[in-house]
């Protein structure tokens, strides 16, 4: 059956909108719930197992068990609901910066299981009971005990990484997973004592795969007897392909996606719940073969797309946050690898404007103006989604520079919000520690005690070295004593965060490490004893560079201008400038990063290196260095919460500055000199990644067409971030995302949303994830409002 | 130049001007007593030398918005920022008013050329030695305000002979002037204007002369407060559509019309 004949395009994109719709009503997901309780059903039967193999017979009952359906819009069979559950923080409309307690309590998701008739508050205890006495849950209590103190404040966190890879599926695309099978039983002949129970692991796990694409198939079939045409012959379609797919190798776009959705699914179903930031990876490169083969045009080709994209989007707010999917790039001899699935890809996405998955654009000097022209578009459609962007010709050496092979360099892609990981070969555990520099500047100036609570959190003056602790030898030791205070912190992180990534060992994902080298090491991705990947490293968040820069900055000019008034600046940091304006305002009078003045950018650029550095010195728990990761997915807003005053005249508890950017409204000399400014960061430092924002007015851009603009995007925008001149030997940025509206714009589509998003969405920007502005909490409105900041972009 | 609607009132004085947001002063940033109650009193401020409400004292509701460099250090800020010269672009000296600083003016559109970096100045052309900085340049941006010299002597304070003499100059002499016409209501926006700004234009060699009109505005406006002074231009009101019937007319005339 050609799947061409069965749809048009309309038919699909008809179908796309009711599926969207569909999700969006879908206020429960119990799903997760139902694998819970399918493991521990099963899980004495394999108690005495290698957890390895243990887990892959989880995954594969669960597999078997788990209540299946196909959608009567469905044009693919697969889900990702049964994954995850409705409780992503950040997207939540009640959420609230100060009750916000972190994602470190596994049991805590039991609190979104809303009793019903079928699931009763006993069920739910007794499977909450369970979790709570795995060897996992009581593991990472200790590890969270152990550390209570210096994260009861945010001075550092830590988590256990889930989600956050990509996996490789293009071998099981191309040859099928019988071929991967095939490739399993060839190693277990000859695999030691040891390895064997990892190969029958990754097996079993990759039948999986199998079960569900012929229990998929026989529902379809099924339905398909019942169902009067055209439903009847679409049914067929799934039925047929899923009995060829994922087994076999792929030989059109519709089974390859069919297939990509299947392996997806159980990936997702193995960590469930919850594995934020999964991701597709190079997409355009993955399916353009296939799309290839049956030389599928354009518009056919982004119609289809559509169905992969809404795959991506699970309940009421599309709660599967983070998963990026890249296009675009060059190879490692500088071609450009843009290709016709490239644009069928952005078709999809401009045509559907999901809020999931995110979508990236790789760029390089030579990125063909099309690129630009189709992307103007995505700017400058007021709530329409903008792609962020990656460039090609900093990332590669600065990816070399910390290890990868120059044959994976141009398959890096995107983890998540912005790391970047080698696809199908990297585990980066890329959210494994979070570091707050503005709660250690904090501590320090405060005798290593909470300026909010009192409490002795970090070292003290004498602890740090300080020659005594009078006010003004504090201020001129501040930043040897920051130096000493970071240091005493990130070697508690480091021992947190691998004691995370140890407690995480525990639970083996023998499907995933299929697809992440495990066939060729018979080692599992998470495995802690042997390195199951070609790269393993562990990030780390490091938030509040900013203030820390600006606070510097501010004072050394008190020392310089009024060191009398060292002592009232310490008082006043304790008590948040109450009653003392005029220190206020000097103190917010002093120079701030972002505007280009030398001084300030230097301070920023030494923070960052040295930071960086005393990061990349860290090993993980397999000997691997921690990765510096200069970003702050909306935990600037709580993080920022943690702190109180500082010496930049930041209000207690404000919101830090968001990833490497300047602290909203301190950059006031516009885009030209901000670009200045972040040029001087060593982004070759940064191999964790960074992030960045540009809130533009789209009045800057009065060209005519979208094309035009887009073109104008790329000279006025890009060119001089990202491909500066060959004055510049340095690296150049690697990251931006935008949002191209104004304050006024978004106060305009709260207060009158028939008006301005008669659809009911309104799709904005944080960082690695599109949101439904209408969604959000007052909170991230406010951050979203805040941090356009368009006064440091003005052209 | 004095005219009502400037944008930039900060530069009228060449001494700079204290500009001040009454609502933060906080009055114990100036130890000589200049501001009780949240108001400045700028007649103590003629007398003061310390300015320790930018120094010592600096705040939000008090700034000073110039700032003394050398030319050198200009041409290191310059080169600091070459990676945004992407695509032709470069150095556009601007104000105020630049030329009423001609000599450090040429010294720096001297070296910059000299670094093979594009120079563009935006002036009055008011300074009777202009042409000499010609080839320094590679756009000169000129306003023209009005073209009738006793209405340019009445409104704007000083007559226009020597922009005139300089515009014409610039049209032979020059490969890439910009003419622009700031179109403001009740001086120089009645079609008539228009008809008589385009018969102007078309005497001279307009080959190398693009002309602009740009639409009144009152960005400026709150710094005409923020310095102290009375906002003086009261009929600021340019209707919808006016600059393109504006423009409309001039292209009957054939001109080289651009919008940047």
């Amino acid at each position: 059956m050609k799947w061409q004949n069965v749809y048009t395009n309309e038919e699909l994109q008809h179908n796309v909108e009711l599926l969207l719709e569909e999700q969006r009503k879908q206020k429960r997901l119990d799903g997760w719930f139902l694998i819970k309780e399918i493991q521990a059903h099963y899980e004495k039967e394999f108690i005495t197992f290698d957890p390895e193999l243990k887990a892959a017979q989880l995954l594969k009952k669960v597999v078997a068990e788990l209540p299946l359906n196909i959608s009567e819009y469905a044009v693919f069979a697969g889900t990702q609901n049964d994954a995850f559950s409705p409780s992503y923080a950040l997207i939540n409309p009640a959420f609230k910066v100060e009750s916000f307690s972190g994602y470190c309590d596994p049991t805590a998701i039991f609190d979104d299981v809303v009793p019903n008739e079928e699931i009763s508050p006993s069920r739910i205890n007794k499977i909450r009971t369970y979790t709570n006495n795995t060897g996992y849950v009581q593991e990472l209590n200790k590890v969270y005990d152990k550390f209570r103190l210096e994260t009861s404040e945010a001075a550092f966190f830590v988590e256990q990484v889930t989600g956050h890879l990509i996996p490789d599926f293009q071998p099981a695309l191309v040859e099928g997973v019988e071929s991967l099978l095939q490739k399993i039983k060839t190693k277990l002949k000859t695999a030691s004592k040891d390895k064997a129970p990892k190969y029958e692991a990754f097996s079993i796990a990759l039948e999986s795969a199998l079960i569900l694409a012929e229990r998929y198939a026989t529902l379809a079939a099924g339905l398909a007897e019942k169902e009067p045409e055209p439903r009847k012959t679409e049914l067929q379609l799934i039925a047929e392909t899923l009995r060829k797919v994922p087994h076999s190798g792929a030989t059109n776009l519709f089974e390859a996606i069919q297939s990509f959705i299947i392996l997806w699914q159980v990936m997702c179903i193995e960590q469930s719940p919850n594995p934020y930031a999964f991701s597709v990876g190079n997409a355009d490169r993955i399916f353009e073969p296939f799309r290839a083969m049956e030389n599928c045009e354009r518009s056919k080709a982004a119609s289809l797309f559509k169905h992969l994209l809404v795959f991506y989007n699970v309940g009421e707010r599309s709660w599967a946050i983070s998963q990026d999917l890249i296009i675009g790039g060059r190879s490692n001899d500088g071609a450009d690898l843009t290709n016709e699935t490239s644009y069928a890809l952005l078709d999809a996405y401009y045509e559907t404007n999901f809020p999931q998955p995110i979508l990236s654009v790789k760029l390089h000097r030579n990125t063909p103006s099309r690129l630009f022209e189709e992307l103007g578009r995505f700017f400058f459609t007021p709530g329409c989604l903008t792609p962020s962007f990656f460039n090609d010709d900093s990332l590669f050496p600065i990816l070399k520079k910390n290890g990868v092979a120059e044959e994976d360099l141009e398959n890096y892609a995107v983890a998540g919000c912005q790391e970047p990981l080698i696809m199908g070969k990297d585990n980066g555990n890329t959210t494994n520690s979070w570091l707050n520099l503005a709660k250690i500047l904090e501590l320090t100036l405060n005798n290593g005690c909470s300026a909010l609570t009192g409490k002795k959190i970090g070292l003290s003056y004498a602890e740090l070295g300080l020659k005594d602790d009078a006010p003004l030898s504090v201020l001129k030791g501040v930043r040897e004593a920051f130096e000493k205070q970071v240091g005493y912190f990130v070697d508690k992180m480091v021992d947190a965060a691998n004691g995370c990534s140890r407690v995480i060992s525990l639970l083996p994902i023998p499907f995933l490490s299929s697809f992440m080298g495990g066939i060729e090491t018979g080692v599992d991705t998470r495995d802690i004893h042997a390195q199951g990947t070609k790269y393993n490293g562990s990030g780390c968040l490091i938030h509040g560079l900013s203030v820390v820069t600006d606070s510097f900055i501010a004072i050394d000019s008190l020392i310089k201008e009024r060191p009398e008034d060292a002592g009232r600046l310490l008082n006043n940091l304790r008590n948040d400038f109450k009653d003392d304006e005029t220190l206020y305002q000097y103190l917010r009078a002093c120079e701030k990063y972002g505007n280009n003045i030398p001084e300030v950018d230097q301070t920023a650029a030494q923070i960052a290196t040295q930071v960086s550095r005393l990061i990349t010195a860290k090993k993980n728990y397999l000997g691997n260095s921690f990765r510096p990761d200069w970003s702050s997915p909306s935990t600037h807003l709580l993080y920022g919460y943690w702190v109180g005053a500082t010496p930049d005249g930041r209000k207690s508890r404000e919101m830090l500055g968001y990833g490497v950017d300047p602290l909203y409204g301190e950059a006031s000399s516009g885009i030209g000199f901000r670009i200045l400014s972040l040029k001087n960061l060593p982004f070759e430092l940064m191999n964790g990644g960074y992030a960045s924002h540009f809130g533009i007015d789209p009045k800057y851009f009065p060209e005519e067409t979208m094309a035009e603009k887009g073109s104008a995007f790329q000279k006025r925008i890009i060119n001089p971030l990202f491909f500066g001149s060959d004055q510049d030997h340095s690296i150049s940025p690697f990251y931006l995302y935008v949002n191209v509206t104004t304050p006024e714009m978004l106060r305009k589509v709260l207060a009158n949303p028939k008006k301005y998003a008669p659809s009911g969405i309104y799709i904005v920007r944080i960082h690695g994830t599109f949101v439904n502005f209408l969604d959000l909490s007052p909170a991230i409105q406010n951050d979203i409002i805040l941090r356009l900041d368009l006064q440091s972009t003005e052209m | 130049m004095r005219c009502p609607w400037c944008s930039n009132p900060e530069g009228l004085s060449k001494d700079g001007t204290l500009m001040v947001d009454e609502g933060k002063l906080v009055d114990a940033v100036c130890p000589n007593g200049a501001i009780q109650n949240q108001k400045i009193d700028r007649s103590i401020c003629l007398s003061c030398h310390s300015r320790e409400c930018i120094t010592k004292n600096k705040n939000l509701g008090i700034r000073f918005p110039c700032q003394r460099y050398s030319v050198k250090s200009l041409i290191a800020e310059v080169q600091r920022a070459g990676s945004l010269f992407y695509d032709g672009g470069g150095v556009t000296l601007t104000g105020g008013e630049a030329t009423m600083q001609f000599e450090a003016v040429k010294e720096l559109l001297s070296a910059l050329k000299a670094s093979n970096i594009n120079t563009a100045l935006e002036t009055n052309g008011t300074h009777p030695r202009l042409p000499e900085l010609f080839p320094l340049l590679d756009t000169l941006i000129m306003d023209m305000k009005h073209y009738e010299p006793g209405i340019h002597q009445q409104v704007i304070g000083i007559g226009n002979s020597v922009i005139i003499g300089n515009i014409k100059k610039a049209a032979v002499e020059h490969a890439d002037t910009w003419l622009r016409i700031p179109l403001i209501p009740g001086f120089n926006d009645s079609d008539d204007d228009a008809h008589q700004f385009a018969n102007f234009f078309k005497q001279l060699s307009y080959e190398k002369v693009s002309i602009e009109v740009l639409a009144y505005h009152e960005f400026g406006k709150v710094k005409w407060n923020q310095c102290g002074m009375e906002y003086p231009f009261k009929n600021g009101c340019l209707s919808n559509g006016r600059r393109k019937e504006y423009t409309d007319i001039l292209k009957k005339y054939e001109l080289n019309l651009i919008h940047t």
